[in-house]
């Protein structure tokens, strides 16, 4: 696993990395904010190495960048630091052979390794899940970052718990799911804000953010000029 | 029924741990994730009538949730801006809160209607204010951080920058400075508070990132 360090979280949070000769970390497009000389950057329109242009298209589609970064060390102790463009925390996953289904726009960087498909429809299927959420799905092994708009807590989840879909970071694949209404009765939860949330059971880590950007983009959206 | 406010001061959240008995009520949507056996019931906000006029006046969700657990379970607790949230018990005495501040309460707490008086309302800080009232907790935030401070004289706040006062603080709008100043020091008007009391406060305002975005907008 890569050494790392999360910094200045939640809310102004970057990752700085130490990176050994051979490891190579895979970030989305605009991540870096700093690097040491010997790190060489290779972006592609694809997985390094493999993948090839469907994948990205279809990472094009789940609202990640077209071109994704690759920055290898070529030289020992090399500095990376990365970060999101708004203001949110990160939270490092690290992946042992499983599978972590991430929301779209929260998957920052990962080890180049990972296997990165953006092609799980899951939840896609339920218009229910927010305003144009897109899922992407990593597996194999290696450090995952994530990021979010708000502070980001985990749950360790043993049993069932339930998550308002606009909070959901990400979440393992052991975890089953469903989109269900918040109460009990399906009027009482639109009128209740909550609307339909995902109900998880099983066992599994579920990653949660502690805001929502759609809710506050409704807030501030109307106050601004149109255009 | 135990709660915490965590993340403090950028993305603030209520982590309540709930008992069999316990019972809390929060603005509609300000759940971001709970125990599976946590319930809630959706209520009109005090009534039908009351609800409205607290949706148009002060920004409040017409509907309110009350939750309840059947065993131990867990909740946590959200508003729509990131920010500060801050906790208050009441004991039979009052506060007044700034149109969208109200978060949550415990049962014992009422929720009415104020009027605050045309120089809140010259002072862009609301027609009406939202008047807290009775024995428990009430939880309530704002965009940005929030302080307390306890004045005893006058003591002056930058519009948009209130978020709740006790009811002994009175309120007069006044200019910031002269004319020419208050015109171009961008401070304008201001809000004179005559203690004595707690006044709080928050370090940011929606007004100012939304003028500060709609300059960067073209």
């Amino acid at each position: 696993m890569t050494q790392y360090e999360i910094l200045a979280r939640p809310a102004a949070s970057v990752v700085k990395m130490t990176l050994q000769p051979g490891e190579s970390m895979t970030c989305e497009s605009g991540a870096m904010i700093a690097m040491s000389s010997e790190i060489t950057v290779e972006t592609s329109a694809r997985k390094r190495g493999a993948g090839g242009l469907k994948r990205a298209l279809k990472r094009l589609v789940a609202g990640e960048n077209f071109f994704l970064n690759h920055f290898v060390a070529g030289a020992p102790n090399q500095t990376l630091i990365i970060g999101p463009g708004l203001l949110g925390d990160i939270v490092h996953h690290p992946l042992t052979g499983g599978t972590l289904v991430v929301q779209g726009s929260s998957w920052m960087a990962s080890s180049t390794d990972i296997d990165i498909d953006a092609t799980w429809q899951g939840l896609g299927k339920a218009i229910f899940s927010g305003e144009g959420v897109f899922w992407v799905k990593c597996s194999g092994t290696g450090d995952l970052f994530l990021n979010s708009f708000g502070a980001i807590y985990t749950v360790d989840v043993d049993g069932e718990y339930v998550v308002d879909t606009g909070h959901i970071v990400a979440f393992e694949d052991t975890l089953q799911f469903r989109i269900a209404k918040a109460g009990k009765s399906l009027l009482g939860s639109l009128l209740g804000g909550e609307g339909l949330v995902c109900r998880f059971h099983g066992r599994g880590r579920l990653y949660c953010q502690s805001h929502n950007p759609p809710n506050f983009g409704k807030l501030l959206g109307p106050k601004l000029k149109t255009r | 029924m135990e709660t915490e406010i965590r993340n403090k001061p950028s993305f603030a959240i209520v982590h309540v741990d709930m008992e069999p008995g316990d019972r809390i009520i929060a603005e509609a949507d300000a759940m971001a994730s709970m125990s599976a056996n946590v319930a809630l019931r959706c209520r009109w906000n005090g009534g039908f009538l009351r609800a409205i006029a607290k949706r148009i006046f002060c920004n409040e969700t017409l509907f309110v949730n009350q939750y309840h657990c059947a065993g131990e379970g867990e909740l946590v607790l959200t508003q729509p801006f990131p920010g500060d949230i801050e906790c208050i018990e009441l004991k039979g005495n009052s506060l007044y809160l700034q149109p969208g501040a109200f978060l949550a309460c415990e049962p014992g707490v009422r929720l009415g209607l104020g009027w605050a008086g045309f120089a809140s309302w010259l002072g862009r800080e609301g027609l009406f204010r939202l008047k807290v009232s009775g024995t428990g907790r009430i939880w309530f935030g704002a965009y940005g951080g929030i302080f307390a401070r306890e004045i005893d004289h006058e003591y002056v706040v930058d519009t948009g920058h209130l978020v709740a006062y006790e009811p002994s603080v009175s309120l007069r709008v006044g200019m910031a400075g002269g004319i020419f100043s208050s015109f171009f020091s961008g401070e304008g008007l201001v809000s004179r508070m005559r203690g004595p009391g707690r006044v709080y406060l928050q370090s940011r305002s929606m007004e100012s990132l939304v003028a500060w975005t709609n300059a960067h907008l073209h």
